[in-house]
Protein backbone atom coordinates (compact mmCIF):
# COMPACT_ATOMS: atom_id res chain seq x y z
CA UNK A 1 0.00 0.00 0.00
CA UNK A 2 1.31 3.24 -0.95
CA UNK A 3 2.37 4.99 2.39
CA UNK A 4 -0.27 8.09 2.38
CA UNK A 5 -2.74 5.61 1.14
CA UNK A 6 -1.64 3.86 4.35
CA UNK A 7 -1.43 7.07 7.18
CA UNK A 8 -4.93 8.12 5.55
CA UNK A 9 -6.07 4.61 6.74
CA UNK A 10 -4.76 4.76 9.99
CA UNK A 11 -5.59 7.95 10.86
CA UNK A 12 -8.93 7.44 9.98
CA UNK A 13 -9.27 3.99 12.06
CA UNK A 14 -7.53 5.67 14.55
CA UNK A 15 -10.05 8.61 15.05
CA UNK A 16 -12.99 6.29 14.33
CA UNK A 17 -12.16 4.01 17.16
CA UNK A 18 -11.36 6.83 19.74
CA UNK A 19 -14.82 8.63 18.75
CA UNK A 20 -17.03 5.52 19.17
CA UNK A 21 -14.97 3.40 21.57
CA UNK A 22 -11.90 4.41 22.92
CA UNK A 23 -11.02 1.08 25.27
CA UNK A 24 -10.69 -0.18 21.23
CA UNK A 25 -7.40 1.75 20.88
CA UNK A 26 -5.43 -0.83 22.99
CA UNK A 27 -5.07 -3.14 20.42
CA UNK A 28 -2.87 -0.20 19.04
CA UNK A 29 -0.43 0.60 21.16
CA UNK A 30 2.14 -1.71 22.93
CA UNK A 31 4.27 -1.97 26.15
CA UNK A 32 6.91 0.51 24.99
CA UNK A 33 4.39 2.84 23.40
CA UNK A 34 4.76 6.31 24.74
CA UNK A 35 2.28 9.18 24.24
CA UNK A 36 2.70 12.85 25.47
CA UNK A 37 -0.64 14.20 26.28
CA UNK A 38 -1.01 18.20 26.68
CA UNK A 39 2.68 17.86 28.32
CA UNK A 40 2.18 14.67 30.31
CA UNK A 41 4.33 11.74 29.78
CA UNK A 42 2.49 7.85 29.61
CA UNK A 43 4.25 4.94 29.03
CA UNK A 44 2.70 1.44 28.20
CA UNK A 45 -0.61 0.35 26.24
CA UNK A 46 -2.39 0.13 29.77
CA UNK A 47 -1.56 3.50 31.14
CA UNK A 48 -2.16 5.11 27.72
CA UNK A 49 -5.20 3.79 27.29
CA UNK A 50 -6.50 4.31 30.85
CA UNK A 51 -5.35 8.01 30.32
CA UNK A 52 -7.66 8.13 27.05
CA UNK A 53 -10.46 6.80 28.76
CA UNK A 54 -10.58 8.99 31.70
CA UNK A 55 -10.82 12.22 29.51
CA UNK A 56 -13.14 14.54 31.16
CA UNK A 57 -15.68 13.82 28.39
CA UNK A 58 -18.35 11.27 27.39
CA UNK A 59 -18.29 11.79 23.79
CA UNK A 60 -16.31 13.82 21.20
CA UNK A 61 -15.60 13.50 17.50
CA UNK A 62 -12.23 14.60 15.45
CA UNK A 63 -12.58 15.97 12.13
CA UNK A 64 -9.52 15.70 10.27
CA UNK A 65 -7.79 19.28 8.12
CA UNK A 66 -4.69 17.52 7.18
CA UNK A 67 -2.61 14.37 7.38
CA UNK A 68 1.08 14.18 6.33
CA UNK A 69 3.36 11.50 6.55
CA UNK A 70 7.39 10.46 5.76
CA UNK A 71 9.13 7.21 6.54
CA UNK A 72 11.04 7.55 9.25
CA UNK A 73 14.16 5.16 8.79
CA UNK A 74 15.87 2.27 7.83
CA UNK A 75 13.58 0.34 10.72
CA UNK A 76 10.50 0.82 8.47
CA UNK A 77 8.62 3.24 10.64
CA UNK A 78 6.27 5.92 9.28
CA UNK A 79 5.59 9.23 10.99
CA UNK A 80 2.32 11.16 10.66
CA UNK A 81 1.40 14.48 11.51
CA UNK A 82 -2.58 15.14 11.64
CA UNK A 83 -4.38 18.39 12.49
CA UNK A 84 -8.10 19.12 12.74
CA UNK A 85 -10.69 19.99 15.15
CA UNK A 86 -12.28 18.01 18.38
CA UNK A 87 -15.48 18.64 18.99
CA UNK A 88 -16.94 17.60 22.20
CA UNK A 89 -20.49 16.32 22.39
CA UNK A 90 -21.86 19.66 24.82
CA UNK A 91 -19.42 22.28 23.94
CA UNK A 92 -20.64 24.96 21.22
CA UNK A 93 -16.66 25.66 20.37
CA UNK A 94 -15.00 22.92 19.00
CA UNK A 95 -11.43 22.44 19.74
CA UNK A 96 -8.49 23.17 17.76
CA UNK A 97 -5.69 19.93 17.50
CA UNK A 98 -2.51 18.67 16.59
CA UNK A 99 -1.38 15.44 16.92
CA UNK A 100 1.86 13.16 15.30
CA UNK A 101 2.64 9.06 15.39
CA UNK A 102 5.13 7.07 14.83
CA UNK A 103 3.89 3.53 13.38
CA UNK A 104 5.92 0.71 13.65
CA UNK A 105 5.24 -2.44 11.65
CA UNK A 106 4.39 -5.74 13.51
CA UNK A 107 5.23 -8.86 12.37
CA UNK A 108 1.76 -9.61 11.38
CA UNK A 109 2.30 -7.62 8.67
CA UNK A 110 0.09 -4.38 11.04
CA UNK A 111 1.49 -1.34 12.43
CA UNK A 112 1.27 -0.23 16.34
CA UNK A 113 2.04 2.95 17.55
CA UNK A 114 5.28 3.49 19.47
CA UNK A 115 5.04 7.62 19.81
CA UNK A 116 2.00 9.51 19.89
CA UNK A 117 2.23 13.53 21.16
CA UNK A 118 -0.99 15.35 21.33
CA UNK A 119 -1.21 18.91 21.74
CA UNK A 120 -4.30 20.91 21.55
CA UNK A 121 -3.96 24.72 19.74
CA UNK A 122 -5.25 27.45 21.62
CA UNK A 123 -6.15 30.39 20.05
CA UNK B 1 13.80 18.68 32.68
CA UNK B 2 15.43 15.37 31.51
CA UNK B 3 18.30 15.39 29.34
CA UNK B 4 16.38 14.28 26.09
CA UNK B 5 14.13 17.53 27.21
CA UNK B 6 17.50 19.47 27.45
CA UNK B 7 18.54 18.34 24.03
CA UNK B 8 15.42 19.01 22.31
CA UNK B 9 15.09 22.10 23.74
CA UNK B 10 18.31 23.01 22.77
CA UNK B 11 17.88 21.48 19.02
CA UNK B 12 14.55 24.08 18.90
CA UNK B 13 16.10 27.09 19.92
CA UNK B 14 19.41 26.44 18.16
CA UNK B 15 17.09 25.67 14.69
CA UNK B 16 14.58 28.70 14.87
CA UNK B 17 16.95 30.75 15.90
CA UNK B 18 19.13 30.26 12.59
CA UNK B 19 16.13 30.23 10.41
CA UNK B 20 15.20 33.42 11.86
CA UNK B 21 18.51 34.95 11.45
CA UNK B 22 20.41 33.39 8.57
CA UNK B 23 18.37 30.57 6.98
CA UNK B 24 20.71 29.52 4.35
CA UNK B 25 22.83 27.97 7.62
CA UNK B 26 20.17 25.09 8.30
CA UNK B 27 21.91 23.50 6.09
CA UNK B 28 24.35 21.27 8.02
CA UNK B 29 21.14 20.85 9.86
CA UNK B 30 19.57 18.33 6.91
CA UNK B 31 21.26 15.44 4.74
CA UNK B 32 20.99 14.06 1.54
CA UNK B 33 18.09 11.21 2.69
CA UNK B 34 16.31 14.14 5.06
CA UNK B 35 12.77 15.02 4.12
CA UNK B 36 11.04 17.83 4.72
CA UNK B 37 6.94 19.12 4.06
CA UNK B 38 6.10 21.70 4.19
CA UNK B 39 2.23 22.63 4.00
CA UNK B 40 1.91 19.46 2.38
CA UNK B 41 4.81 19.93 -0.59
CA UNK B 42 7.09 17.20 0.04
CA UNK B 43 11.52 17.99 -0.47
CA UNK B 44 13.97 15.31 -0.23
CA UNK B 45 17.56 16.41 0.44
CA UNK B 46 19.33 19.24 2.00
CA UNK B 47 19.87 21.59 -1.24
CA UNK B 48 16.45 21.26 -1.96
CA UNK B 49 14.57 21.67 1.38
CA UNK B 50 17.15 24.90 1.89
CA UNK B 51 15.99 25.98 -2.03
CA UNK B 52 12.80 25.98 -0.30
CA UNK B 53 12.79 27.54 2.74
CA UNK B 54 15.13 30.37 1.21
CA UNK B 55 12.81 30.89 -0.98
CA UNK B 56 10.15 31.62 0.75
CA UNK B 57 8.21 34.68 0.06
CA UNK B 58 9.09 37.04 3.12
CA UNK B 59 12.33 38.79 3.52
CA UNK B 60 12.16 38.48 7.41
CA UNK B 61 10.74 36.06 10.21
CA UNK B 62 10.39 35.71 13.95
CA UNK B 63 9.24 32.17 15.40
CA UNK B 64 7.98 32.14 19.26
CA UNK B 65 7.93 28.98 20.57
CA UNK B 66 5.15 28.12 22.79
CA UNK B 67 5.35 23.69 23.36
CA UNK B 68 7.98 21.69 22.67
CA UNK B 69 7.69 17.99 23.42
CA UNK B 70 10.10 15.36 22.97
CA UNK B 71 10.33 11.56 23.00
CA UNK B 72 12.50 8.56 21.72
CA UNK B 73 11.95 7.14 18.59
CA UNK B 74 13.45 3.89 18.97
CA UNK B 75 16.52 1.76 18.95
CA UNK B 76 18.24 3.37 16.44
CA UNK B 77 18.58 6.48 18.81
CA UNK B 78 16.23 8.83 17.19
CA UNK B 79 14.49 11.87 19.05
CA UNK B 80 11.35 12.97 17.48
CA UNK B 81 10.90 16.74 18.58
CA UNK B 82 7.16 18.08 18.50
CA UNK B 83 7.17 22.35 18.10
CA UNK B 84 3.62 24.71 18.44
CA UNK B 85 4.31 28.15 18.23
CA UNK B 86 3.97 31.69 16.53
CA UNK B 87 5.40 32.78 13.46
CA UNK B 88 5.36 36.58 12.58
CA UNK B 89 6.39 37.33 8.76
CA UNK B 90 8.06 40.83 7.68
CA UNK B 91 6.46 42.71 10.94
CA UNK B 92 3.01 41.57 10.20
CA UNK B 93 0.59 42.70 12.78
CA UNK B 94 -1.39 38.86 13.27
CA UNK B 95 1.39 35.93 13.73
CA UNK B 96 0.93 32.92 12.19
CA UNK B 97 0.10 29.75 14.57
CA UNK B 98 2.31 26.69 13.08
CA UNK B 99 3.54 23.34 14.64
CA UNK B 100 5.87 21.46 13.66
CA UNK B 101 7.25 17.68 14.34
CA UNK B 102 11.32 16.81 13.67
CA UNK B 103 12.48 13.82 13.96
CA UNK B 104 16.19 14.10 14.84
CA UNK B 105 19.02 11.30 14.26
CA UNK B 106 22.09 11.33 15.56
CA UNK B 107 25.75 11.50 13.71
CA UNK B 108 28.97 9.89 14.21
CA UNK B 109 30.02 13.36 15.85
CA UNK B 110 27.86 13.48 18.51
CA UNK B 111 25.51 15.59 17.26
CA UNK B 112 22.41 15.45 15.29
CA UNK B 113 20.64 16.04 12.04
CA UNK B 114 16.81 16.45 11.08
CA UNK B 115 15.77 13.19 8.98
CA UNK B 116 12.10 14.23 8.98
CA UNK B 117 10.59 17.73 9.20
CA UNK B 118 6.74 18.25 8.79
CA UNK B 119 5.46 21.98 9.08
CA UNK B 120 1.56 22.98 8.86
CA UNK B 121 0.33 26.27 9.75
CA UNK B 122 -2.34 26.41 12.20
CA UNK B 123 -5.45 28.33 10.44
CA UNK B 124 -8.34 29.79 12.66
Amino acid sequence: MDPDALAKAFVEHYYSTFDANRAGLSTLYQDASMLTFEGQKIQGSANIVAKLTSLPFQQCHHQISTVDCQPSGPAGGMLVFVSGNLQLVGESHALKFSQMFHLMPTPQGSFYVLNDIFRLNYA
Amino acid sequence: MDQADQVAKAFVDHYYSTFDTNRSGLGNLYQDQSMLTFEGEKFQGSSNILAKLTGLPFQQCQHGITTVDCQPSGPAGGMLVFVSGLLVVDGGEHPLKFSQMFHLMPTPQGSFYVLNDIFRLNYA
